[in-house]
């Protein structure tokens, strides 16, 4: 399922998004990165009108999302699992009614408690979560990287055709953080569903993604391949792979010299 | 412009601040109420979260409820006693008490209590729910605050403030009347003997549609301003704030509207 931006413009008290466009395609895996308050999340949320922008559209397999009918609305967000970036989990509901709100409310009565419980369990097997260990407890009780990946669970199990991810790693150790973005690229091979990924992990971002988008100043600077995004010399985009490489290598060096000591 | 007119054109653009907040607030709870009357009438609204909002506005608060009843209650019988004692017939503290609980004290005072325990509970709720993308979640997963969130607090709002007042009612008008026997010694006879000469049966209507008025606009405008919150956990203390600032006003407002408009 495709989805395309056009001209996309949104101010608060100051303009936030100046004229995106962007199309992204069906099956692809798309991550955008850039600096913070650049309007990353802003873009992300338009797509399911969450946000809606002041100028041009955003159409979701051809249909437009700002001119949608709250019904029409609310059939494109069915088609949508969207992930928020601290999981947005319902703090009052155990992870198996978190999970079981991603069906709709026809799904739930027409499954029956058997195959409603089947389903949420599989979903939390796909992020590797232990199901019947989890499935009673409520949000306060999991671990950051546990939340998210409910909130992964939450968007997979009514098996959309668009995942949009708002800084899945973001909060999360390195460990975790590569624990993520192996689910995410799982999740795309296996569902084939479009996913756009906003995130600060430029690392992760090349792992994962099929094209690379840059967002700067409410505009798109960059678009293109991670390898194209990693031999750019667009200052920008250099300013971003040289101090992630400049990270990775003193992280490197780090553990030799911890190796070393050993 | 003159710099003699300055003090006016600031006070001016204050008014207009103001107006302009007011008509956005009044928009926005009319369009709730219509959503709310909506959805109610489309079936949309659970019957496990009413019953849930129900039972945690009504029978949560039945106990500071009751206490506050019981207080105004004995206060009243105390002070009108003290008035009376010795230059009118006793008797009648027993009509002054049951009007005062019955007309004012009961509906008022139990509003206050709601607003404090409950109505500021729903805007910190939905607060942080809305700053923590909790509304936001809801949305992108195809459903609607309004039956899920709104409706609930505010049917079970209209079906407690009522149930709460009538309690309170009676619980004050009975500690009063202990409270006189044991004070100025006016007996149980005697008190609703007072209580029956002045009586009324339209004051008990009367008080039970104005806790039904306040249990409509207590829940509206704590939904409302929690919807509303932005801004992280700051956010959420100032929008707490006003909205309980919002309810007392137009708790005090409405009552105040009541007499001119259902006591001629």
């Amino acid at each position: 399922m495709a989805i395309e931006y056009r001209d996309v413009y949104k101010a608060f008290d100051v303009p936030v998004l100046t004229g995106v466009d962007l199309t992204v395609a069906s099956g692809e895996t798309l991550s955008i990165v850039g600096p913070s308050g650049t309007g990353k999340s802003v873009l992300l949320k338009t797509t399911i009108g969450l946000i809606r922008p002041d100028r041009g559209d955003v159409l979701v397999e051809g249909q437009s999302v700002v001119d949608a009918s709250p019904a029409e609305l609310q059939t494109i967000r069915r088609k949508v699992g969207y992930v928020f970036q601290n999981a947005a989990l319902f703090d009052s509901m155990n992870v198996f009614e978190n999970v079981s709100l991603g069906l709709t409310d026809e799904e739930i009565r027409s499954l029956g408690r058997d195959e409603v419980l089947r389903r949420v369990s599989e979903a939390l097997e796909d992020v590797n979560l232990d199901a019947p260990l989890v499935l009673g407890k409520l949000p306060a009780e999991l671990s950051g990287g546990m939340r998210k990946r409910v909130g992964v669970a939450r968007a997979i199990v009514g098996r959309p055709e668009i995942l949009l991810y708002d800084e899945p790693v973001t909060g999360l150790d390195p460990v975790n953080s590569a624990a993520v973005d192996r689910l995410i690229s799982a999740i795309a091979e296996r569902m084939h569903v479009t996913s756009i990924v906003v995130t600060h992990d430029i690392e992760g971002a090349m792992t994962i993604s099929n094209r690379i988008a840059l967002l700067e100043g409410g505009k798109l600077r960059f678009v293109g391949t991670p390898e194209e995004f990693r031999r750019s010399e667009e200052p920008l985009v250099r300013a971003f792979v040289d101090r992630e490489a400049a990270f990775a290598a003193a992280a490197a060096k780090s553990e030799a010299g911890h190796e070393g000591m050993a | 412009m003159p710099r003699l007119l300055e003090p006016f054109a600031g006070a001016l653009r204050g008014i207009g601040r103001v107006g302009d907040s007011v008509f956005r607030h009044a928009g926005g709870m009319a369009m709730l109420t219509s959503r709310t009357v909506t959805e109610t009438l489309r079936g949309e609204v659970a019957l496990r979260d009413f019953v849930d909002q129900a039972f945690a506005m009504g029978v949560q608060s039945l106990p500071l409820v009751m206490v506050t009843a019981i207080l105004s209650g004995i206060v009243t019988s105390q002070q009108g006693g003290y008035q009376f004692t010795g230059s009118i017939p006793l008797y009648v503290l027993g009509s002054v008490v049951t009007s005062s609980v019955v007309l004012e004290l009961g509906p008022v005072l139990t509003a206050v209590v709601v607003i404090g325990r409950v109505g500021a509970r729903i805007t910190a709720e939905l607060g942080t729910m809305q700053v923590s993308e909790q509304i936001d979640a809801l949305y992108s997963l195809g459903r609607d605050p309004v039956p899920v969130l709104a409706a609930p607090r505010i049917l079970a709002g209209m079906l407690a403030m009522p149930a709460l007042v009538a309690i309170a009612n009676g619980v004050g008008v009975l500690a009063g009347m202990i409270s006189a026997q044991a004070t100025v010694g006016l007996g149980p006879e005697s008190f609703l003997y007072g209580s029956r000469l002045f009586w009324h049966s339209y004051d008990l209507l009367y008080s039970l549609a104005k806790a039904f008025a306040f249990g409509f606009v207590i829940p509206l405008i704590s939904v409302h301003m929690g919807l509303l919150t932005r801004g992280g956990a700051e956010g959420v203390g100032r929008s707490t704030t006003a909205s309980v600032v919002f309810m007392i006003i137009a708790v005090l407002v409405s009552d105040a509207l009541f007499p001119p408009l259902f006591l001629n």
